[in-house]
């Protein structure tokens, strides 16, 4: 196993995140400079999922209602 | 949060911090609200069931507020350990789905609650994480129990540290390290820059 730490980031998460609370990641990634240094520390961008895999958890009326929800 | 599940159950990591554009544990098989939309524990750990062979994941929740979506979701599946502290107690008939009341506890300690929350995450954890023998110990970490945040415990950093050192010390006990830790609640700029960062210390210099 490579010891190694992940750190999942998307510029989007810092311009309006977690819906109505706003940009409480604004200072992000900015605020891991120091953690981004180390060689054993990586970011990752990551990508949207196939609705497939979401089908697996929610059904496709809570896919409809999501998308249609004005957030 | 599936990219961050796969490279650590493939070992191309040992740990992970998954930063969030919105909630997931509120979010359940066909009900979603509390800021969440799509269950985003849940569709990484049916990821790794289905293509990776996962068998057995344990879930610390931790956020201020119930994990009701991932209850929802895991209620009759007894290879999810979900532990939530929250506002009551309870314990299913096979011990998988534990909620620990904290709330009460943590207002009537006043300036202890670090040390109250952190005793009530031991003491559910102590035990049960090592029995179930997850492959995957997944931290469902939400801020919005700390002073001032929605959901004020009256919890601090203290808290917050020491459940990254119980989490990381879990899995490495049960799952060879492999730790995935969720970023959920809280709303201030001011504490995810000053809380975040040293979380993820924690888990570079398990890995380093």
């Amino acid at each position: 196993m490579t010891r190694r730490t992940g750190i999942f980031y998307h510029p989007s998460y810092s311009q309006r995140s977690y819906l109505t609370v706003g940009r409480r990641l604004a200072a992000f990634p900015g605020a891991l400079k120091e953690l981004l240094a180390l060689p054993h520390v990586l970011v990752f961008e990551p990508e949207p999922v196939l609705d497939e895999l979401i089908l697996k958890v929610h059904t496709p009326d809570l896919i409809r209602a999501v998308a249609q929800d004005p957030l | 949060m599936v990219a961050a599940a796969e490279r650590i159950w493939l070992g191309e990591l040992l740990n992970a911090f998954a930063f969030i554009g919105a909630g997931g544990h509120h979010a359940g098989r066909d009900f979603f609200g509390g800021y969440c939309c799509f269950n985003d524990v849940a569709i990484a750990i049916e990821r790794l069931r289905e293509v990776h062979g996962l068998r057995r994941v344990a879930i610390l929740d931790t956020d201020a507020h119930h994990g009701d979506g991932t209850r929802d979701i895991y209620r009759d599946d007894p290879t999810v350990l979900h532990i939530c502290l929250c506002g009551s107690d309870y314990v299913s008939a096979d011990g998988t789905k534990v909620d620990v009341a904290v709330y009460r506890r943590c207002f009537e300690a006043g300036a202890r609650s670090d040390e109250v929350y952190l005793e009530a995450a031991e003491a559910a954890c102590a035990k049960r994480v090592p029995d179930f023998r997850p492959d995957l110990l997944v931290w469902y970490f939400g801020f919005d129990g700390h002073r001032g945040d929605y959901g004020d415990l009256g919890l601090t950093a203290t808290c917050y540290n020491g459940i990254v050192r119980l989490v990381l010390d879990l899995a490495g006990q049960v799952c060879g390290g492999r730790l995935l830790v969720v970023l959920g609640g809280g709303s201030r700029a001011d504490l995810a820059s000053s809380l975040i960062p040293p979380i993820i210390a924690c888990l570079a210099d398990a890995a380093g």
